[in-house]
């Protein structure tokens, strides 16, 4: 890879080359046909349809005025003159002296012989705009570099603020987490297991912050995910669709410290978009989103439970408390024992295994500021992550009466057996194409054989074996009956 | 003892080490703008080469600068430079064509 790096802009240099090289002839093809218009000067207007009188007319006298000029100036310059005409224009000269030997003077008796004003005919062509060495010409460029400009000042500014905003959080939410957690930050490369007491930058705009040892659950993993203001399309796609700067805990449980079930509780959009895309919502979840109005949060939070004791365990009061003052900024709240993620699409005719599930509790806070947040708005967020914590006690403490918890298992065994049907059906269809796989190889097989003999052999072994088959089938049958009855 | 559990719930003893996400398992979770910016990137700067076309160089260095700005910080960075380099290269040559 490294030598691909060097050798792609070697490459580009040597392609770059024959360009640069090609001016330099051009440079030089202008220079001699600046050369050859000394000598023909209105060479370029033969082709031009005048009177070729007035052509030649033209001709004699610059060829009598170079001639007559070293007279009048210096006669310094008038040698230099002379010696350069004399040596850059021998072959010319003596190509003009031909030329003009073939008019006769005597042609031109009868006309006028007036000086052609010079001046007159003089046309000044516009020099091209990309010949030009202009400001003007270079619009595009500078336009497009101050472009570049703007996105990298963006870039700088909007990566420092991310920055800041994370540094911000941290500082505030520290004292609660090291008194709750024994492990405060690690990055999962270091030897020993030690808190690097700093955020993780994934990116530049997402912020990782692993915490562990405690109590009632495995570890915690609270990600920052501020807006891309370090991409300036980013920021001018927001000022059509405004977004805001999200916090994402997620707490994994280990098994004793959560009972079986499944709950949900968010903004109405977040929980419709949640029944859709998480696998174990969909699952064991199938109601629509009931309004919290029923249980004292405001109407503006959504609530999906698998059953209703679990809405009216995980609902006290104190929850109640934390939802109602902070319901602007809760985007989801999703406590589950059978979470795997989002649903997978799944590739036809692949038979699946069940997705593993995980014990996890997850949080989704919206920072309040819609995009335009300082860092002193990040210990409005402290409350929150007290609610966090603790919900992850009230779940180690909640169980599920008798009633519940079968209710509950049984769920979890529908699930199961659905899911294995699915499979079921799906490895039926595997195990029976592959079995006609087989007997047509075989088929083939007879048929390819060229031995007669062999192959009415074959064909009897193969029959021997389809009744074999059919024969265990009918013993099982009747086992079956046997049995049944 | 009780005391102690009472008061303090740090577990020193249960501590779990950091693992990544796997990102193979949820690919809803990856951001796939870095990797279609800097393959834009490339295809503009290739066009803008070998069609000796100013604009489409312009695009590509465009396309690498956003591509760099969304990148995560776990990819190399030769990768990026080496788009950066090709695209900077073709967006310089003198064309009188635009």
């Amino acid at each position: 890879m490294r030598h691909v790096v060097f050798l792609l802009p070697a490459l580009l240099l040597l392609l770059a080359l024959p360009d640069t090289r090609g001016r330099y002839n051009d440079d030089f093809d202008d220079g001699e046909d600046i050369a050859e218009f000394d000598d023909n000067d209105f060479a370029e207007f033969e082709d031009v349809s005048e009177d070729p009188a007035v052509d030649v007319e033209k001709e004699p006298p610059p060829r009598a005025a170079p001639s007559s000029t070293p007279i009048e100036d210096d006669e310094d310059e008038a040698t230099v003159e002379n010696e350069d005409g004399q040596d850059e224009f021998e072959d010319a000269d003596a190509q003009d002296q031909d030329m003009y030997s073939k008019y006769d003077n005597e042609e031109f008796e009868g006309y006028e012989k007036t000086n052609p004003s010079f001046k007159d005919t003089l046309i000044y062509r516009e020099v091209p705009a990309h010949l030009q060495n202009s400001w003007e010409s270079y619009y595009m460029e500078i336009l497009m570099v101050t472009g570049l400009l703007a996105y990298i000042m963006n870039y700088i500014i909007g990566k420092n603020k991310n920055s800041r905003l994370a540094q911000a959080w941290f500082n505030s939410h520290r004292e609660l987490l090291e008194s709750n957690f024994a492990l405060v930050g690690d990055d999962g490369t270091s030897k020993e297991a030690t808190s690097t007491g700093k955020l993780n930058q994934e990116n530049e705009h997402i912020y990782n912050l692993w915490c562990s040892g405690r109590v009632c659950c495995e570890g915690m993993l609270i990600q920052l995910k501020f807006l891309k203001r370090q991409d300036l399309l980013n920021v001018l796609a927001r000022m059509m669709r405004p977004a805001c700067d999200q916090v994402q805990v997620k707490v994994t449980l280990n098994d004793e410290d959560m009972d079986t079930f499944v709950f949900a509780v968010g903004s109405r959009k977040a929980m419709a978009r949640l029944q859709k895309e998480m696998q174990d919502l969909c699952e064991f979840c199938g109601d629509k989103p009931k309004s919290g109005a029923k249980y004292g949060i405001p109407e503006s939070l959504a609530i999906l439970s698998e059953m209703g004791e679990v809405t009216d365990g995980v609902m006290d009061n104190k929850m109640v408390h934390y939802l109602t003052s902070h319901a602007d900024k809760i985007e989801s709240i999703h406590f589950s024992d059978q979470f795997s993620g989002p649903k997978v699409m799944q590739e036809e005719g692949q038979p699946l295994k069940l997705p593993e599930t995980k014990k996890t509790l997850l949080f989704t806070f919206n920072v309040p500021g819609m995009g335009n947040t300082s860092p002193k708005d990040m210990d409005i967020l402290l409350p929150l992550m007290n609610m966090v914590i603790y919900s992850i006690d009230k779940v180690k403490k909640l169980r599920l009466n008798r009633e519940g918890k079968q209710k509950a298992d049984r769920n979890r065994a529908r699930v199961e057996e659905n899911f294995l049907k699915q499979t079921h059906t799906q490895r039926q269809e595997a195990a029976q194409t592959r079995r006609e796989e087989k007997k047509r190889a075989e088929k083939e097989r007879i048929m390819n054989e060229e031995d007669p003999d062999r192959q009415r052999r074959l064909e009897e072994a193969a029959q021997r074996r389809e009744q074999k088959k059919l024969e265990k089938k009918q013993m099982k049958m009747k086992q079956i009956k046997v049995k049944a009855m | 003892m009780t005391v102690n559990n009472m008061a303090d719930p740090r577990r020193p003893n249960k501590i779990f080490r950091y693992k990544p996400p796997n990102t193979e398992t949820n690919p809803t979770l990856e951001d796939p703008t870095p990797d279609y910016m800097n393959l834009l990137g490339m295809i503009f700067s290739m066009c803008g080469l070998m069609l000796k076309l100013k604009w489409c160089a312009w695009i590509a260095v465009y396309c690498s600068f956003i591509s760099f700005a969304n990148s995560r910080s776990s990819e190399d960075t030769k990768q990026m430079m080496s788009s950066f380099i090709i695209s900077d290269i073709s967006s310089t040559q003198r064309n009188p064509q635009m």
